[in-house]
């Protein structure tokens, strides 16, 4: 059971990094500029490295559990 | 009392499967002038009520929880009661369907691409998570509104001590700055936390809390559009806090398993209700916020063995 959990994890954390992805490179486009305008690209980047950042923590979490090698338990 | 609680869930029931059918016939008679999307969103406004009552029914059927703590002869304890159990699965499916939905409309929204699915049909699903979630939400508050346990909030002039706690767990090169920044002392000796851990008390459920009131208030204002003039100002506000709070989940998401996935013993608890107490217990005694292990008191703490159940 521990392994199904842990490859659910992976993946939720792959598709946080993409939805990052897309928040970061959108946040430096000139369409979203133009529409969004400066508080939205600011709230895109900062919200796609904060969705990064802890999507791969996530991820790391769940190949530790894969491998059980988690830390606390 | 149980016959008392059973007759409240079956009207519930009864009014909510009356509303369906009433709302649904409606929507089928071939008389709405509506497109898809459109039918979709009033459906699902005229939903609400009934979703609402249906989660105060079931919420207020559970009674007032707790009791005495069950245990198996097998050293398991039961630190989840079958309600709060099922109210997690829930709200875990209300956000398996709302989150990508909604995540793909504000961000097809920004990159203006369209997917080769109808942008009605991620509504549709979008408003079903919605009401799932709207259902989960009404269910706990009612229950919390009749239950006097309040273990999840840190006590009455506690709360600077479990933020400590929780900014405690993590790593130092963190936990130092953020200490600073919010003037907590992290070497003060902490009370023995009691129930649940402090990242939970201090950390995770107020602002649970916080995104989800903010993300069922914004997203009852954007459903009411069509069927009542909300301003256009008030209208913009509710947009851009549902999706900063659609982000809050999102990364609270993602904290929740970032904490919960190493402590596997949690997982087990949240998900079956029974769990070992001496993992559980062994999972406290590891917990850096604790006080040391040789204190008395760590021992005999309810913390991971009880529950709000």
């Amino acid at each position: 059971m521990k392994r199904i959990v842990a490859v659910l994890a992976i993946v939720w954390a792959a598709a946080n990094v993409v939805v990052a992805y897309l928040f970061v490179t959108n946040a430096f486009v000139a369409k979203t500029a133009a529409k969004e305008g400066l508080p939205a690209q600011a709230a895109l980047l900062l919200g796609g490295l904060l969705i990064a950042v802890f999507a791969v923590i996530v991820a790391r979490e769940g190949l530790a559990l894969f491998r059980g090698t988690s830390r606390v338990s | 009392m149980g016959a008392v609680r059973w007759l409240i869930v079956l009207v519930g029931v009864a009014l909510a499967g009356l509303g369906a059918v009433a709302i649904f016939g409606q929507a089928t008679s071939g008389t709405q002038p509506w497109d898809p999307e459109l039918s979709d969103n009033f459906i699902f406004v005229k939903s609400i009520p009934f979703v609402l009552g249906l989660g105060v029914a079931v919420g207020l059927a559970r009674g007032r929880g707790a009791g005495a703590q069950r245990r198996r002869a097998d050293g398991r304890v039961e630190r989840f009661r079958i309600g709060t159990v099922v109210g997690h699965w829930i709200m875990t499916i209300g956000f398996l369907l709302a989150l990508p939905t909604g995540m793909w409309q504000y961000l097809g929204g920004i990159l203006d691409v369209r997917a080769p699915i109808d942008l009605f049909l991620f509504y549709r699903v979008h408003y079903v998570g919605g009401a799932v979630v709207l259902f989960g939400v009404a269910s706990f508050l009612a229950y919390w509104s009749i239950n006097a346990d309040r273990s999840l909030l840190p006590p009455r002039g506690q709360w600077r001590a479990h933020l400590a706690g929780a900014t405690a767990e993590l790593p130092p090169r963190l936990s130092g700055p953020l200490a600073r920044l919010f003037r907590l002392d992290l070497a003060a000796r902490r009370p023995t936390p009691d129930r649940f851990t402090y990242y939970e008390t201090g950390f995770s459920f107020p602002v649970w809390t916080i995104a989800l009131a903010l993300i069922t208030v914004t997203g009852l204002i954007k459903a009411m559009r069509y069927v009542y003039p909300i301003p256009g100002g008030i209208l913009y506000w509710a947009s851009t806090f549902h999706v900063a709070s659609m982000v809050l989940i999102v990364l609270k998401v993602l904290d929740h398993l970032r904490y919960t996935l190493p402590r596997w013993p949690m997982m087990v608890a949240i998900a079956k209700g029974w769990v070992n107490e001496g993992s559980i217990r062994s999972l406290l005694a590891a917990e850096p916020t604790a006080a040391p292990a040789a204190d008395a008191d760590v021992a005999r703490a309810p913390a991971m063995s009880g529950s709000d159940r």
